[in-house]
């Protein structure tokens, strides 16, 4: 299983506009990385990089020492790196068994194989319930939990996951937080934690990335994060001056 | 933790009772017994084949291709091409190659030819076309569609251009067809259930997250469109040496509205809409044009006015999209107990 996944030097401009200045980061495997940082600081379009949803401008995208900034998306993912959406992305008309299924079959396996494999990652996360659903009826919860599944069939090198708790209580917040750690302990998995929830970044990650505009301002442990004047200026200049202490 | 039924155990039921539905018409044409009522079984049958073969592709990848009655242009002509005795060949068809020009071959040999050769002129569209999506994909087979139908009606050396091409050899059996539809039924339901079929759903749900899931969605979309011209080059054939008659535009515009109406009345993401549309709109069709004959009633003939038919089929196809706009079957399956979700 691979070790590391890194961004080096990567730049992405849209017409003109840059979205990522020069952006280096580093996801080791079996730990929770975080990326935090204000609206439009571009923190999905670094995801879109790392899973190539997006090229790169300029910098590359390293796996261990291979070179993938070129490769398609869903070369990415064979190569074990697996990511979810924001908004979810479940194959509505699919069942939940089947949206599990997808991943086994677009990684290579028969349908039987990817069907047992599916049945064991639902048991695994606690949603074998869920199994014969159809994907579109799911709550928001629900949802998210059958995205992480989905993406971690044939158990990913590494998971970028996409504000995952959006829209959740802080109740299940902390189960979401307990299954990230799950997968750190027992997939291997190395997580990319992507999350507006400032609280459950700090709670879950072992490290933390902050981006603003498109940089990379600071980075070190939750405790230096919440310490880190460069942070905490970031966010009072984009949020609610009312709210005081936000960290 | 259940272990779950194969696949196959969980939706066998379907092609069993589609098959079921088949026969049954075929038996119904035995017992009548009459020529002209065995034809219109075969049109039936043919039609099934096209939707089939429609469903395969846009069922599965849900991008609506207006291209495909091209692909059943090909393979009439590929039969006609293969079957028409030589003498005749040499004088409507001068242009075609010496070995085709001497070649009379059989039926049951000329029909596999012809999927195989629509299959192939697929995989070349395919690989530039599949690259797209959604209007896009959908305008560029509409091209496609025009392509083949402009080179048909000026090619007079091959294709002998707009004038009919004649003498192809007529099977009025019903087995044939009866056989062919059921393999096109089966084709359709191995493809749904494969492998490809899934992933190729999963990319018609949420494009961006299939990608995130390995699909390699070009590549999945060019099995489909293959797989799927195969169907229609083979019902392409068929239809020809039903009628023992081909011209361009019989494959165009008018087969293309038809074939699409059955398949989005049936319901697109769904086998069974495919097939249970077909023989639906057909009976219906049927009937009306009987109408338009004229029917006695006792000492008076009922008739309505010519077009009705073609009025009638628009009103239903409008209904049916205002009341149920996935079909009448929608996404679901045919199972022992009712419909499934597929």
């Amino acid at each position: 299983m691979a070790q590391k996944l890194a961004a080096d030097m990567v730049s992405v401009a849209f017409e003109g506009l840059r979205a990522l200045s020069n952006v280096t980061l580093e996801i080791p495997a079996g730990r929770v990385t975080g990326l935090i940082g204000p609206n439009g600081a571009g923190k999905t379009t670094c995801v879109n990089v790392l899973t190539g949803f997006q090229k790169p401008s300029m910098g590359r995208v390293m796996l261990d020492g291979l070179d993938i900034s070129g490769l398609p998306a869903h070369r990415v993912r064979q190569t074990g790196i697996a990511r979810t959406f924001q908004s979810g992305r479940l194959f509505a008309d699919l069942t939940v068994h089947e949206n599990l299924e997808v991943t086994g079959v677009g990684l290579g396996l028969s349908r039987r194989e990817a069907s047992l494999k599916a049945d064991a990652l639902l048991d695994w996360i606690g949603i074998s319930a869920l199994s014969d659903r159809l994907a579109g009826g799911l709550p928001y919860t629900d949802e998210r939990r059958v995205a992480i599944g989905r993406a971690l069939m044939l158990e990913p090198a590494f998971l970028l996951l996409d504000e995952p708790a959006a829209g959740m209580s802080a109740e299940e917040a902390d189960e979401l937080s307990r299954l990230i750690h799950r997968i750190t302990d027992e997939v291997k998995c190395g997580v990319l934690l992507i999350e507006h929830n400032i609280g459950l970044v700090l709670k879950t990650c072992h490290s933390i990335y902050v981006l603003d505009s498109g940089e990379i301002i600071e980075f070190g442990t939750p405790d230096a994060i919440k310490a880190s004047e460069k942070v905490r200026h970031a966010y009072m200049g984009t949020q609610a001056d009312a709210e005081g202490e936000i960290l | 933790m259940a272990e779950r039924a194969s696949i196959l155990s969980r939706t066998i039921a379907t092609p069993v009772i589609l098959g079921l539905l088949l026969t049954a018409i075929a038996l119904l044409a035995l017992l009548m017994g009459s020529g002209p009522f065995n034809q219109t079984i075969i049109d039936i049958f043919i039609r099934v084949i096209l939707v089939v073969g429609l469903y395969i592709f846009i069922g599965n990848s849900g991008v609506i291709s207006f291209g495909h009655i091209g692909f059943t242009c090909l393979g009439a002509y590929m039969t006609a091409w293969l079957t028409i005795p030589p003498p005749m060949k040499k004088m409507a068809l001068p242009g075609l190659p010496g070995f085709v020009l001497e070649a009379k071959l059989p039926f049951w040999v000329g029909v596999p030819a012809a999927a195989i050769f629509a299959a192939l002129i697929a995989f070349f569209f395919g690989k530039i076309l599949m690259r797209l999506s959604g209007i896009a994909a959908s305008i560029a087979t509409f091209a496609m569609l025009a392509l083949i139908n402009q080179i048909y009606s000026n090619w007079e050396d091959v294709t002998g251009a707009t004038s009919s091409v004649v003498g192809i050899p007529i099977n009025r059996s019903i087995w044939p067809y009866f056989v062919a539809t059921l393999v096109a039924v089966a084709i359709g339901y191995a493809y749904s259930i494969s492998r490809s079929g899934l992933a190729l759903r999963a990319a018609r749900d949420e494009a961006t997250a299939a990608a995130a899931s390995g699909v390699d969605i070009p590549k999945e979309r060019l099995r489909a469109f293959v797989i799927s011209a195969f169907v229609m080059g083979g019902g392409g054939a068929l239809y020809a040496h039903s009628v023992g008659v081909v011209t361009p535009d019989t494959f165009y515009l008018g087969l293309t509205f038809i074939s699409l109406s059955m398949l989005v009345v049936g319901g697109m993401g769904s086998l069974s809409g495919a097939v249970i549309g077909v023989v639906l709109l057909s009976t219906i069709i049927q009937i009306l044009r009987l109408f338009e004959k004229g029917v006695a009633l006792g000492d008076t003939v009922l008739t309505i006015p010519n077009g009705v038919q073609e009025i009638a089929i628009g009103v239903i196809m409008i209904v049916i999209l205002m009341r149920r706009p996935a079909g009448l079957i929608g996404n679901r399956e045919v199972g022992w107990k009712g419909f499934r979700k597929a």
